[in-house]
């Protein structure tokens, strides 16, 4: 038999493949330009890095002019994380989602500087696989897997729309059972042990929080904004909608008095109060938010003796510079040692008979560690970092089709950078000193997971939906004649 | 000085001023994602400019804003509407996809015409093709020439 006559075109679904990846790569050029920039940066850090410690080390050996090496501190640690963040980017770019490239970059950057300060720290301080940096790598590695996981295979919102109050419930179930079987370290109860895993709940919480205050805000934010009841000059919405207001309020307080952490105590509430403001856009909320946590401030400092402590050492840490102020004193000196552009990587913090004279300094104090290292230009760039993360999240919530993902990235967004200046201000005593991390630089597993969780959350939000796909071009020889002969017809 | 030190030195600067080169390009690109996006969507995949139309409604010389899908015809409910007796209710569609326009008849009594010619399937459209759907002639441009 002859082949099909040209002449039909209608014979076009047949000449389809049967079947066809229903996405297409899509180049990410903003996110790989931006992820090099990353690599020469990352690299340069780490030799310099690389050649302080071992003219350090040659000095300390007793050689007078120590001949200095110019290569990265620890090329494996090096190479393996650079590998992770362009496997990420290519694994974003075979999904095809036009997602955010702005974000991959920022926290991969973030990250990278804190392994690099972790390279740096005595290894051993923490982590059980050989040592500070290459647990915290595993860990990075785990969170970039996250992300890139969530932001390729997140398609649809409805799993976290309805099940709002489970998660809510979830994460108040954790934060008991941290009240309960929690182990408590420095006086705060926060981390529970299963088995080998020890785990941070109130960094879960963080998010399950986000996500249920995005869920009950879009769906009553009609009648959040309605006035019907009034306290003075103020007026309320009606009160049975206040009540999860309170609930949170008091969930705040309960935090502070059973578990002792101050710091996601303060992130919960000042999340919630920010997210309260992006779904109302009513200031009027906000003082009240603030005045009643002023009040609860007030009352708990004067009950709980540790309050008084935090705030104590926060309005004058030199008055016991050596005990209860040590940590905050020597972290200002560790800022001002640093000055403008900082003494380089490594060359920051002698240590102290092997140890580094600000305790916690991987988890709590990276800041100023980095202060001291890279100086006032250095910590600018950082915190310059943040609010990238932030401008995108809010970025993305202004541009999301529907109010749950637009509060829903709001709250992502702001629950890092939030956390971010809240340590970092409490790092430079501007704020009482409040144990959380630094997310992405800070040591810890169940940070960087859960702050991978929300970036990855936040790239697959800020998916703009598929392009219309051309339709199948008739190429070639016979196309062409079909075309012409099609013309021909009459 | 020691040269080695030196070094040393110039490759912090280099680190710190790498980092303030990412976030130098971080910003570019937030500037143009923002520029872009208070421009409103949709105004740069294109315009049709009316070039005939002998009823006179829409009067020759009017441009249209494209949207990524534009249905024409002479009812009231299509994206533009031509008033002419010879075009149908709904009479052709335009769909942005990808990077290009393209054509399609919408089953339409008289036909569309991309550059004189008929079509019968959908059929790409490029930028300065002129279009005939009834007397009515419109020509596909960039919105910023």
């Amino acid at each position: 038999m002859t082949a099909p006559p040209a002449a039909q075109p209608a014979s076009r679904p047949a000449s389809r493949p049967a079947f066809r990846l229903n996405v297409r790569p899509r180049f990410r050029r903003r996110e790989l330009g931006l992820l090099l920039v990353v690599a020469a940066a990352l690299f340069a850090g780490s030799v310099s890095l690389g050649a302080t410690q071992r003219a350090a080390a040659a000095k300390l050996a007793g050689d007078a002019a120590p001949a200095v090496t110019f290569a990265p501190a620890d090329v494996a640690i090096l190479a393996a994380y650079l590998g992770v963040l362009f496997a990420a980017h290519l694994a974003l770019v075979l999904a095809g989602r036009r997602t955010d490239q702005i974000l991959l970059p920022t926290v991969g950057l973030l990250g990278g500087i804190g392994l690099l300060l972790m390279e740096r720290l005595p290894q051993t301080l923490a982590g059980s696989l050989g040592g500070l940096a290459r647990t915290q790598l595993v860990w990075l590695v785990l969170s970039f897997s996250l992300i890139t996981g969530l932001a390729i295979a997140v398609r649809n919102d409805a799993w976290l729309r309805r099940y709002k109050y489970t998660w809510a419930a979830i994460g108040v179930g954790l934060l008991l059972l941290a009240f309960v079987f929690g182990r408590d370290v420095n006086g705060a109860r926060l981390s529970i042990v299963i088995g080998p895993l020890t785990g941070q709940p109130s960094e879960l919480l963080k998010v399950m929080l986000v996500v249920f205050l995005a869920g009950y805000l879009s769906e009553n934010r009609s009648l959040l904004v309605e006035e019907s009841t009034r306290v003075g000059p103020f007026r309320l919405p009606p009160l049975p909608y206040l009540a999860p207001m309170i609930a949170m309020w008091a969930m705040a307080l309960g935090i502070v008095v059973v578990q002792r952490d101050l710091g996601a105590a303060l992130l919960f509430f000042l999340v919630f109060l920010l997210l309260l403001y992006v779904a109302t856009a009513r200031a009027s909320f906000v003082v009240l938010g603030a005045i009643a946590a002023i009040i609860g401030g007030a009352i708990l400092y004067s009950l709980l003796g540790y309050v008084q402590t935090r705030v104590d050492i926060w309005l004058d840490p030199f008055a016991d510079p050596q005990g209860a102020g040590f940590q905050v004193v020597q972290a200002l000196h560790a800022f001002a040692r640093g000055g403008l552009i900082g003494t380089g990587l490594g060359a920051g913090l002698p240590t102290i008979g092997g140890r580094p004279p600000i305790p916690a300094l991987h988890t709590d104090f990276p800041f100023a560690a980095l202060g001291e290292e890279l100086g006032l230009v250095g910590i600018l760039a950082i915190l310059g970092l943040y609010l990238v993360v932030i401008e995108r999240g809010l970025r993305i919530a202004a541009s999301a089709p529907d109010e749950f993902r637009s509060i829903l990235a709001a709250g992502l967004s702001l629950v890092v950078g939030v956390q971010a200046f809240i340590i970092a201000a409490g790092n430079l005593k501007i704020v009482p000193l409040t144990g959380i991390t630094l997310p992405f630089i800070s040591y810890g597993g169940s940070s960087l997971l859960v702050n991978g969780l929300v970036v990855g959350l936040l790239i697959a939000l800020s998916d703009k939906g598929a392009e219309l796909i051309p339709p199948v071009p008739r190429r070639g020889r016979l196309g062409r004649l079909s075309r012409l002969v099609d013309r021909g017809a009459p | 000085m020691d040269p080695a030190l030196l070094v040393v030195w110039i490759l912090r600067l280099l680190f710190l001023g790498l980092l303030y080169a990412f976030l130098w390009s971080v910003v570019r690109v937030l500037l143009r994602d923002l520029r872009s996006a208070a421009k409103g969507p949709g105004t740069d995949l294109g315009r049709l400019i009316v070039l005939a139309s002998p009823s006179g409604e829409p009067p020759v010389g009017v441009v249209f804003g494209l949207d990524a899908v534009v249905t024409l015809g002479r009812d009231v409910n299509n994206s533009i509407v031509l008033e002419d007796e010879f075009v149908s209710t709904t009479h052709a569609r335009l769909t942005f996809r990808g990077r290009a326009w393209y054509v399609e008849d919408a089953g339409s009594t008289n036909g569309t015409f991309v550059n004189g010619s008929r079509i019968d399937a959908i059929s790409p459209l490029a930028y300065g093709d002129e279009l005939q759907i009834g007397q009515v002639r419109l020509r596909l441009d960039r919105s910023r020439p």
